[in-house]
């Protein structure tokens, strides 16, 4: 009785599948096509849906509207030194807190709960004026010292460890490894999946990020690549959509690739917070 | 063959000295584990918020630290007399409103929509999740370009349905709408998974008693689905609450806070009035009211959390 | 080699004794077995020889070395967990090669002796697959090699064939006893089943409550038990006990094996001894053996019998005689083993069911 009530059903339901997705991807698809366009196409209205003349020229415009390789070497600095700095806090907390009983362990992993649910937005104010007290403004370090231990990935980590059979852990002794092999040698290469998953999602959160760059840093050399496509805004008179858009396309496309290839990864990676 | 060599092991083996010292080392050594991270919690989380409310009652700006005076609350007094203050509160209260109820209740239909293994809809889920992990600065000049009062794809496809064309950002009334639906268009495709990903840690059996018991449709959501993902719903509620809060990218990029303000909200005032207005202490002094509302609604949900746990 | 000597040895878990001073000497190349019921405390004396579990009073001395404050890593023992506890990121080459590397032997000598221990356990084939990719079979080799391969004075084994199925179970049961013949090297063996005991122990220490109940080989404890513990705790099924009416506050027992049944009421009068008249209430054929059990007047009775006398029927009326050199005595308050008990004659004989 219900294949053929459902026929027609589902065939709307296709349509409107194929319309939310559009809804979310379309937009993406229109920053590409924009970015291809000339800017007199640009200006039209009713606008053309594919370019008349595919434009290249865009994206040199774009990157050499500014020093962009600088930028491109600064965001992925700051990715990739917060990443190895989070790395090395938080694998011996996690472990500390998953594997030891000592006094005062909950009020400590209490205090790092805390640090999870308060956003930076919050304090940066007096970051900026500390930072600044020790010469730190506008240089890389600002940019990356303030996120050098993350919650989260404490938090991660910790449970990953704690599934890790005590045996394990004593066999090791019992083969001489000492406390520090055990744990970068035995439970970091366990945790490898949720190294992954974090580090996902710490890479692209830092280098999507605008906010503290544009705090802490007032000089091209410090700038990362979010500033530098936010300042194509500003420079020209912030009408040139053909080459913002195409600036934009170089901030999103690593991404976007790391998404497409490692889609599962970072879908868990965002979505971990709530379990 | 192998036990010879066991033999000589055995003969050339030296005995180890057991060693009383590593006592102190082993006593420390789960707080030298934990002493980076908590040294930089320390650095720029904690003595951060402790500094902040100091600075709160000082009358300060960022052209010349060594000039502070202390005013006590008089900042907090001021900035709660101050209308522009009120209007920052209140768009940010219509913002976060706004954004969650719509992000999480669109997320909720589209998650009992997409809730399938088919392969065509894990492709629809990832499409609707990619806004997520895409730069906000992207995000915002986006829509600043699809806005766009004259050229933007916007109100073309208005018009193209004979529709007269909207302001979008150019207009007081109009400008914050549009930042919402920027923000819940961001946030819809994470809202959504995270309801999947709770739809499906909903035992099986549930539906199928459920279903045994000749349950209508409505019904099942009502009384099975809805009360079981009470925890996801909850964890969307503070997680969405708490990021509206800190809503500064989409602002800075696409309004500036304007027009007349209309778009001004609390961090972006914070910003202004600390970074470019030179305001210090009125800018401290709003930071302690966004932390204070923050940290209520952490409680919240910690308290909340603490009763589940209790209940089960 | 070495022996291993435990001194008053007391283990508590906040306050909660779980091991309450043990004396136990283990001598050199035996291969002990702790066997007990779960909670007894055998694991955790096991483990505070390994060294994973401290002391709270007494010594314990691994050869002429008092240990109490030695690592695990440097009490020269090896151990085998009963879920092997293999480290899942490592093939089963570094499994075993892991704990050689860490005492700082040369690549090539390491390579050597993992080889050679590989081949002694069947694994030359496998040394570069995961864990994860073994039979549960296999995976009990790797760490009885990863354990070989250190060449330890003591080996210690906590229920290590308890995650294996029956038939492999019995193997490495004979394989194990027989490596032990081959090293020489001391064994100690914590087990909860009695028949993997008796089996593979040349000492069998028998522990409840966190007290030793009794030590001694295999078939002294089956034919001297010390106390109602051991009596009951060894053998399959275990021994029947019944109070004993002549004596006050004595506990009369006998094994299953020793009773004798016979499809007849009349008294047998043929050595001394007890007889009791009963009724089958059921029966289990084991195959060549028959577990009848018995409802007398002194309650249910276990009686085990050879298949080659006759099957006797269900329901049938039978009479149970048990030689005099097969009974037990206990003391019923305390539940030792009281000697120089005799049965005069047949002081059941009367009774009727």
């Amino acid at each position: 009785m219900h294949r053929l009530a459902a026929y027609p059903l589902k065939i709307v339901e296709r349509i409107l599948l194929i319309v939310v997705t559009l809804v979310f991807v379309f937009p993406f698809l229109w920053m590409m096509l924009t970015a291809f366009k000339t800017l007199p196409e640009v200006f039209r209205f009713p606008p053309t849906f594919l370019p008349e003349i595919w434009d290249f020229s865009n994206f040199m415009k774009a990157w050499e509207s500014g020093p962009f390789l600088r930028f491109v070497f600064n965001s992925f600095i700051v990715a990739v030194g917060v990443l190895i700095l989070q790395f090395l806090t938080a694998v011996p907390a996690a472990y500390a807190f998953a594997r030891y009983r000592f006094p005062g362990r909950n009020l400590l992993f209490g205090i790092t709960l805390i640090a999870l649910m308060i956003p930076p937005q919050v304090i940066f104010l007096p970051i900026y004026v500390q930072m600044s007290g020790w010469g730190l403004v506008n240089t890389l370090w600002s940019l990356i010292l303030p996120y050098g231990a993350s919650a989260f990935g404490i938090f991660l980590l910790r449970q990953s460890f704690m599934q890790v059979p005590d045996e394990v852990i004593e066999a090791a002794r019992l083969d001489q490894a000492s406390e520090w092999k055990i744990m970068w040698k035995i439970m970091v290469p366990i945790a490898k999946p949720v190294l992954v998953t974090f580090g996902l999602f710490s890479f692209i959160y830092h280098w999507n990020d605008y906010f503290w760059p544009l705090i802490m840093t007032n000089s091209d050399a410090v700038r990362t690549l979010p500033m530098g496509i936010a300042m194509l805004k500003a420079s020209e008179g912030g009408k040139i959509w053909n080459v913002i858009m195409a600036g934009n396309v170089i901030l999103v496309f690593p991404i976007l690739i790391i998404f497409f290839f490692a889609q599962r990864h970072i879908i868990r990676a965002f979505i971990y917070q709530s379990k | 063959m192998w036990k010879e060599i066991a033999l000589r092991r055995y003969q050339s083996r030296s005995q180890v000295v057991p060693q009383k010292s590593g006592q102190l080392l082993e006593k420390s050594r789960p707080y030298l584990y934990v002493a980076p991270a908590l040294a930089f919690f320390t650095l720029f989380f904690f003595y951060p918020i402790a500094y902040m409310v100091y600075l709160s009652f000082y009358d300060w700006s960022l052209l010349d630290l060594s000039a502070m005076e202390w005013v006590g609350l008089e900042n907090f007094h001021a900035l709660f007399t101050d209308a522009d203050f009120y209007q920052v509160l209140s768009n940010t209260f219509v913002f976060t409103v706004f954004t969650v109820s719509l992000g999480m209740g669109i997320a909720f239909f589209l998650a009992l929509w997409l809730n399938h293994r088919a392969k065509i809809y894990g492709i629809v889920q990832a499409a609707i999740f990619t806004p997520h992990i895409i730069s906000l600065v992207s995000i915002a000049m986006l829509w600043l370009w699809l806005m766009d009062p004259q050229y933007g794809l916007l109100n073309a496809i208005l018009e193209s349905f004979g529709l007269p064309p909207y302001s979008w950002l150019a207009d007081t009334k109009s400008a914050l709408a549009s930042l919402i639906l920027v923000s819940v268009w961001k946030v819809v495709g994470y809202n959504t998974l995270v309801f999947i990903a709770g739809l499906q840690s909903i035992p099986k059996y549930l539906y199928e008693a459920a279903a045994l018991d000749r349950s209508p449709a409505w019904k099942t959501l009502w009384k099975i689905t809805i009360p079981m993902l009470s925890p996801t719903l909850f964890f969307l509620l503070i997680i969405n609450t708490i990021s509206s809060f800190q809503v500064f990218d989409t602002i800075n990029i696409m309004t500036q806070g304007g027009p007349v303000n209309s778009t001004n909200m609390l961090v972006f005032y914070i910003y202004e009035q600390g970074m470019d207005f030179y305001n210090g202490g009125i800018a401290s002094a709003a930071s302690v009211v966004l932390l204070l509302l923050v940290a209520l609604l952490t409680l919240f949900h910690f308290l909340v959390l603490s009763k589940k746990v209790h209940y089960r | 080699m070495a022996r291993v000597l435990l001194k008053q040895v007391v283990k508590a878990f906040q306050d909660q004794p779980v091991v309450k001073g043990l004396d136990l000497t283990i001598p050199n190349g035996s291969f002990t077995v702790l066997v007990g019921p779960s909670g007894c405390g055998k694991s955790t004396t096991l483990r505070m020889i390994a060294g994973l579990e401290e002391v709270t009073d007494g010594e314990i001395w691994i050869g002429d070395r008092k240990v109490n404050d030695v690592p695990p890593g440097k009490r020269d023992l090896a151990m085998v967990f009963q879920n092997y506890a293999l480290y899942p990121t490592m093939n089963v080459f570094e499994n075993i090669a892991f704990g050689l590397q860490n005492r700082g032997l040369p690549r090539q000598e390491c390579k050597s002796l993992v080889h050679e221990i590989a081949e002694v356990v069947g694994l030359t084939s496998y040394l570069d697959r995961k864990p994860s990719e073994l039979s549960g079979g296999q995976r009990q080799r790797v760490a009885l090699a990863r354990a070989m391969v250190k060449k330890p004075q003591v080996f210690l084994m906590d229920e290590p064939l308890s995650n294996l199925d029956a038939k492999l179970r019995n193997q490495m049961r004979v394989e194990l006893t027989s490596l032990h013949k081959q090293l020489g090297s001391t064994f100690i063996y914590v087990t909860h089943d009695q028949v993997e005991a008796m089996t593979m122990g040349d000492q069998i220490v028998v522990m409840n409550e966190g007290r030793i109940q009794q030590v001694a080989s295999p078939v002294e404890l089956y034919q001297d038990p010390t106390n109602l513990f051991v009596a009951q705790f060894i053998g399959s099924p275990a021994m029947n006990i019944l109070s004993w009416e002549e004596e006050e506050s004595c506990l009369l027992g006998f094994r299953p094996e020793k009773g004798r049944i016979a499809a007849t009421i009349q008294p047998s009068t043929e050595e001394k001894g007890i007889s009791l008249r009963g009724k089958v209430r059921s029966r289990e054929i084991l195959g060549a053996e028959v577990l009848y059990y018995v409802d007398t007047r002194k309650g249910q009775i276990i009686v085990k019998a050879n298949h080659d006398v006759e099957l006797i029927a269900e329901d049938e009326d039978v009479r149970l005689s048990v030689a005099a050199k097969d009974l037990y005595f206990f003391d019923e308050k305390t539940g030792m083993r009281v000697m120089g008990q005799h049965v005069h004659s047949l002081p059941l004989a009367g009774g009727a069911v």
